[in-house]
């Protein structure tokens, strides 16, 4: 950095990313709240124990191979040429946006004085990846083993949320060129990947004993502490806000990008380079979470559990389109999503007798998959990506968005990279012997023995006389 | 190289960005991490699988839990 201009531009969006970073750490700190207020006492220091141990997995391995994943998939390979170099191969070149910068081994991951942007943008997608794997963990507390969930986590947060944030949350992604693909704020590239990837997760690993009566009708197993469920879901909220920021480019001048001759525009983009202001999407992002409580007050009941995750299932429907929807827009959005998310939970889990234990496939999968085909009715016809006013390899141009290309959008990622490898992975750690708990632990609870020597310690030290 | 005058360091040429300790021994260093994260789960996965058989061998009923409950 060699002008003071130059420099404060860089430091600001350094500072920018880094800030998003702190406050997507909250969404884990809510995950872990609401999952151990959401289990049963015998069972929670080992809730606890399995969400916390994703973050160093998911970590090590998104610096490993995650994070160059996301550089070399956006062509496919093989279904889209890439806008840099015209090749459908993965993109390990030396052009700018190449993955061989983000190999492990790269000089560039690591303190580095000519590179101040990689590691914070490194870490807030980092943070996206312990939400999406965050998100399968509610799902299948209590009987899941910390070693299929770690093997799990690593999949679905260091792999697959990967390929599909490379396929469609990449301003070079093939989604984006030949469907038109828009999800400015992930109902699907996290939501509705991760929630497919733990309901395919779930079909392997079966409910928790008890929830299913002889007969097959279910049974509720609620929350055995709904304030610490609630104080989760504010803290969920509040990440999630940085979450909308972290999914911005803040500053950025359009008009070379775009190559307008002449033009400068200032502006702060999405993530597909085009434009959108903090302005609207902090309305929106408030608009759609109370359109999601209030629906979700009046279909629950006044249930406190589906009310406050009915918030974040409106979040996270209108999310795919918040970054031009008008604020009603999103609150009917988010409205409309919570009806779905709500009716499918149910008559999934009568239907398939699912057991999810925390509602994260209705919430994120079916909520987020409904945001994509919402958002392609409602943008029909608007630019995927800023890129959509240049010539593509071929001389045609990026695919608008539109309604058949978001359904087919959303069946990638909640089936093709959700479902299908959660169901497989589940089948393989299932077939080892290595997927669930012993019926004998799951029934005594998980944290038996933890217990067991609390109590010890307890008497040891009531029966002191000194 | 490590860095040992940074004037010196930020006058060169030539700034060399990577400043940590060790340039040019990444590849050992992955390779290391890779050893540290496989091992993990081997020996994870076996204290889990040991823990896990002897309780379900001990056979506790479903409330048993109750009787460890302490109040802190």
């Amino acid at each position: 950095m060699t002008d003071q201009l130059g420099a404060l531009t860089t430091i600001f969006t350094e500072f920018y990313y880094w800030i998003t970073v702190v406050l997507m750490f909250l969404i884990h700190v809510g995950f872990c709240m609401y999952e151990v207020g959401a289990s049963r006492y015998k069972h929670h220091q080992h809730t606890l124990m399995k969400n916390t141990m994703l973050i160093p997995l998911v970590t090590v391995t998104w610096f490993l191979f995650g994070w160059w994943i996301y550089w070399a998939f956006p062509t496919g390979p093989g279904l889209a040429p890439s806008i840099m170099n015209e090749s459908a191969a993965l993109i390990t070149d030396e052009s700018a946006f190449s993955a061989k910068w983000y190999v492990p081994n790269s000089e560039l991951m690591a303190v580095n004085l000519g590179d101040h942007i990689s590691g914070v943008f490194w870490a807030a997608f980092l943070l996206f990846s312990w939400t999406a794997a965050s998100i399968v963990s509610g799902a299948v507390i209590e009987r899941i083993t910390t070693f299929a969930f770690g093997i799990l986590a690593i999949a679905i947060g260091s792999v697959f949320w990967t390929i599909d944030a490379a396929w469609g949350w990449h301003f070079d992604g093939w989604m984006l060129k030949l469907l038109g693909y828009h999800d400015a704020y992930a109902s699907g590239v996290i939501h509705a990947c991760a929630g497919g990837f733990a309901l395919g997760v779930l079909a392997v690993l079966g409910p928790r004993i008890g929830k299913f009566s002889s007969s097959g009708e279910p049974r509720n197993i609620g929350p055995r502490n709904p304030w610490l469920v609630t104080v989760g879901l504010f803290l969920i909220y509040t990440g999630f806000w940085g979450f909308y920021a972290a999914c911005n480019i803040p500053i950025f001048d359009l008009g070379p990008e775009y190559g307008m001759e002449g033009v400068t525009y200032w502006t702060a983009t999405n993530i597909y380079v085009t434009p959108t202001t903090l302005s609207g999407i902090t309305m929106n992002f408030l608009m759609s979470l109370s359109g999601g409580l209030l629906a979700g007050y009046v279909i629950g009941k006044g249930d406190p559990f589906w009310t406050y995750s009915s918030g974040l299932a409106g979040i996270i429907c209108a999310s795919a389109g918040n970054d031009l929807y008008h604020p009603i827009q999103s609150m009917i959005i988010g409205m409309i999503g919570v009806v779905i998310a709500y009716k499918m939970h149910y008559w999934v889990e009568r239907k398939f007798k699912i057991d999810d234990a925390v509602g994260a496939v209705a919430v994120h999968g079916y909520a987020g998959f409904a945001g994509l085909v919402i958002c392609g009715f409602v943008l029909n016809g608007y630019p995927s990506s800023g890129y959509s006013v240049g010539a593509m390899w071929d001389g045609t141009t990026y695919a608008a968005i539109n309604p058949l290309g978001m359904f087919i959008g959303a069946l990638v990622m909640f089936v093709v990279l959700g479902f299908i490898p959660g169901w497989i992975i589940a089948k393989v750690l299932h077939g080892m012997g290595k997927l669930r708990i012993p019926r004998e632990v799951e029934l005594a609870g998980l944290d038996y023995e933890i217990m067991e020597a609390a109590k010890e310690d307890e008497k040891a030290v009531a029966s002191s006389s000194s | 190289m490590a860095v040992t005058n940074w004037v010196d360091h930020l006058s060169a040429k030539e700034v060399a960005g990577a400043v940590y300790p060790g340039v040019g021994t990444e590849g050992v260093l992955v390779l290391i991490a890779f050893v540290i994260w496989i091992g993990w789960h081997v020996i994870s996965a076996k204290q889990e699988s040991d823990k896990l058989s002897k309780l379900a061998k001990r056979r506790p009923g479903s409330n048993a839990w109750k009787n460890n409950v302490t109040d802190g």
